[in-house]
This record gives C-alpha cells, structure tokens and sequence, in this order.
C-alpha cells in the first residue's frame, strides 16, 4: 500500500540519495572531515574555516575512494573555499537558481563527515534580502533553516525535496549559527576564485563608530542626516591614512551616500572600488570638508 | 491539492502513530515510570537495560491493563533487556523490519512517554546508514529529538514496522539499537529460556 507518508519518505530518501552523489568528504583539518559539493565538472566547493591547510588536501568520494585535490583559492568572507578534483567521474550537483526557497519549505542538508553522506531535516525558517558578513562580503540573501546540525556538515548542500542545491550550508558565517550561502552567491565566488584564486575586495583602513551630530551643529553645516561615523582608527600607511583621513573626522558621505553605520562603507567597497578615487565629506574642526579617498586591495585576512 | 496532500500526510501520520502506541507498552520499576518498551511477542517485551535496573518491574499496555514481569535477559553492552508477562488474551506485536535496509532521508516515527505524557510521538529522518559490504553499525543515528522516557520505545518507519529500539541522544542525535540486533539477540538469548 502505497500511502502518502510513505511516497513522502521514499523521496526525501531518493532526494537524498541522488543529491548525495555530488557530496564528497573534505580532509583538511584534524579530528573529523567536513562537507563539500561538486558544483561544476572537476571544481569542489567546500568552506573556508574548515580547510585548515593549503596543501595535503584530500576528498573521499560517494563510492569510497580517495582521491587528492588542490585549492583553487578560498574567501574568508563568504567562507566559500573552492577545490579542484581532477579525473574523477563524478556526478555534479543540480542547482535550483529559478526559484529561491520559500519560508516553511522542507529542506535537508546534507553532509559526508566520513565514507557515508548524512542528512538532518528541517524547515526554513527565514529568508531574507542580501545582508554583509562581518568580513564586508555580499551574500546575495539571508537564508537560515530550521533544523539540526550536526559536526562536519559545513561545506554540505542545502537540498530541496527535489534533491536540488539551494545552497551551501556554513556554521562560519553567524556565530555557529547555521546558513545557508544562496547558489547565487556561491556562482559569483567560484568563477572570480577560478580565474584569479582571490575575491578582490576595496579597503580604506579605517574604524568607524556611528555618533549623533549636535542638533546646533547639524543646522550650521546644513546637514540632512543627524548620524554620521565617527574615524576611531586610521591604519599606519593604509589608503585613508595617505589620502589624509585624521582620526576624529566624522565621516558624512562617501561617494554621494550617507553613511550611518560601517555597513554602508562596506557596500562602497566592492572589489571593482579598488583604486578608483571615492568622494569623502566629513566634518573636521567644526568644517563640513570633501576630499578624494581611494582604496586600496585589501591584504587577505584582514577585517575592514 | 496541496491542502489534501498536507492533510492526508496529517491523517496517515496520526493512523500509524495510532497502530505504534498498540506496541509500545510503559515500564514501571518500584512504583516509577523509567521508560518505554516494544511489545516484541506475545509476552514479551524489549526494553533498555538501564531502563529496568531491578530483576522485576511492571509494564502497562496500550489499554491500560498492568500485569507484573520479570527480567529474563539483560545485555548491558548492547543496553538491551528481555521482561517476560503473562499475557492476557489476544494482544498486537510489533512488525519488524528486516528488509530492506535503511536510507538515509527515510521518514521515522519514535514513540515514548517523556515526563507526564504516555505515548508521545516524535518524527524524523535517519541521519546515517550502513553502507553495502561495511558491517553492521551499532547503532541507527536518527535526526529526531528524543527526551528521557522515549527509551526502550520503538523507531519505526512509515508503514508502522519497528527498525530500532531508542536508546540515547548523543551530539543531538537519536541512537537507536538496529532491530535487526535486537532480533538476532532474542532468538540467541531469549529461546532458551522460554523452552
């Protein structure tokens, strides 16, 4: 008797089972391995806080075996690392990039911690716009599930009941919070870590904090907003440093937009902003001043 | 179509969880509730070792009726333990699953009698399976959260056949001993004794 709970079953197990072939284990840290997908022919996806070593890098496939790999480049801030896996035949995941998953939609994520691919289901609970990680990165939109995780599954796909990809799941990103990097955030990393092994991000080598800029203050400069960025760090010989930014600016605009928290400075520089002069009006000594800012490469592993 | 499926799923759901409690029985040792144990055979029930620490303890059926039962096997490796009683009419057994194996994704129903409740039901997925050619993990790992008095309960699949005695969350997962064990183990320890 072939009864609805039963079909349901049956093709979680077979969702499972098929988006399971593309989902090998990543051996790159000590005590257990983590998750990765083959997302395009021979190219891996994995995440970058699990990958602890560049070099020594191997996958144990769905069939067992294992075979070695090399990092094609890693990005902290989206906590994507992307692998290559050469003369394997393996089967590559199906995306599902048409439509994004919906609030209360059945999804299991998959991970292989070992030989064998595990599962935990759940819902999701929450999506979302695009939002900016702590490292300044875009992730296209907030995707957080309702479901247990277990060790080893970052790096794993995020599956539909269809048994395609929705994304990758990652316990880097929020604090051990589960989330789910969208497909289309991971597309964007994997073909710039192909071509140039690095994701290019601007940086200006400041610290901001948000401050309220005096009601008096405020009318006599003629000012719109009443919140601005206070500059409580320059770094030595940084872009904002050689571009004369002194510390107790406050930062009104950059390129034409107000900016009211660091976010809105992270979202003026993207790694097409390098080099490219940016427009900076602050208030110093009473004076409302504008004056070019450009930016810099920003040297890996660093924060803002 | 999408509200009948749902409520269909709802309807088949309460339907075999309805058909589990019939096999699953309550443990009581000196007056305590310790556990949950599977209706294996008429007057027979596999439970958890640590579920019945004394030689002697009583269980409750499906229908309320208590009868007293004594421990006839204990494994504490394995943490299982046979109770025998004295049936009282035509009662249900459990089905069990031999075949075929565990998927990983299977829907799976746990039942149990956490806190004040009798017959609580939990629903998840198996979280790991054995593969072909490897032998025979210890243990089922379930992604479904148990309390306390679900030991000694069974796991079972969408058809109401049990493929596991629950036994402990471990790192959030339900372990569960594989039926397949359970069975093995009664027909090796438990035929002697009711010769």
């Amino acid at each position: 008797m072939s009864t609805v709970l039963q079909s349901l079953s049956t093709e979680l197990a077979d969702a499972v089972e098929s988006a399971g072939r593309a989902v090998v284990a990543i051996h790159a840290r000590r005590r257990i391995p983590a998750s990765g997908v083959q997302w395009r022919p021979g190219v891996i996806v994995a995440t970058h806080h699990t990958i602890n070593r560049d070099e020594n890098i191997t996958v144990t496939l769905p069939d067992g075996t294992t075979a070695p790999v090399s990092l094609a480049g890693r990005d902290p801030s989206t906590d994507l690392a992307v692998l290559k896996l050469a003369g394997q035949n393996l089967p590559t995941a199906k995306l599902r990039s048409d439509s994004p998953p919906a609030v209360g939609e059945l999804v299991v994520a998959l991970g292989r911690p070992g030989p064998s691919v595990t599962a935990s289901w759940g819902v999701m609970s929450r999506v979302d716009g695009p939002w900016r990680t702590w490292q300044g990165a875009e992730i296209d939109s907030l995707l957080r599930l309702d479901l247990a995780i277990y060790d080893g599954f970052s790096g794993g796909p995020l599956i539909d009941a269809a048994g395609r990809v929705l994304g990758i799941n990652t316990s880097g990103l929020a604090r051990g919070v589960p989330v789910t990097v969208p497909v289309a955030t991971v597309e964007r990393v994997v073909t710039e870590l192909l071509e140039r092994g690095t994701i290019r991000r601007a940086y200006l080598g400041i610290g901001t904090q948000p401050v309220r800029v005096p009601e008096s203050l405020a009318r006599k400069l003629e000012l719109e907003g009443d919140v601005a960025l206070l500059i409580v760090s320059v770094e030595s010989g940084g872009p904002a440093d050689r571009d004369g930014v002194l510390l107790g600016d406050v930062l009104l605009e950059l390129d034409g937009a107000a900016v009211r928290d660091s976010a809105d400075v992270l979202a003026k520089l993207g790694g097409d902003r390098v080099g490219r002069p940016l427009a900076a009006r602050v208030i110093r000594g009473g004076q409302v001043k504008t004056f070019q800012v450009t930016p810099s490469e920003r040297p890996t592993s660093r924060a803002a | 179509m999408t509200a009948s499926v749902a409520g269909g799923l709802a309807h088949e759901l309460a339907a075999a969880v309805e058909q589990l409690r019939r096999a699953t029985v309550q443990v009581r040792t000196r007056g305590r509730a310790t556990g949950a144990g599977v209706l294996w055979d008429a007057g027979l029930v596999i439970t958890n070792a640590h579920v019945v620490r004394g030689e002697r303890a009583t269980i409750e059926l499906y229908d309320g009726t208590a009868a007293p039962a004594r421990v006839v096997r204990r494994d504490l490796r394995r943490d299982l333990a046979a109770l025998e009683f004295e049936p009282s009419g035509a009662m249900v057994s459990a089905v069990i699953r031999d075949a075929p194996p565990l998927r990983v994704g299977e829907l799976v129903i746990a039942i149990g009698h956490p806190g004040n409740l009798v017959g609580a039901a939990a629903l998840g997925i198996i979280h790991a399976a054995e593969r072909a050619g490897e032998r025979r993990p210890r243990w089922i790992q379930a992604d479904v959260r148990l309390a306390p008095g679900f030991s000694g309960g069974p796991l079972a699949d969408t058809a109401g056949r049990i493929v596991g005695v629950n036994t402990m969350m471990q790192g959030g997962l339900a372990l569960a001993v594989p039926a397949s064990a359970v069975a093995a183990w009664v027909r090796r320890a438990h035929a002697p004794v009711s010769a």
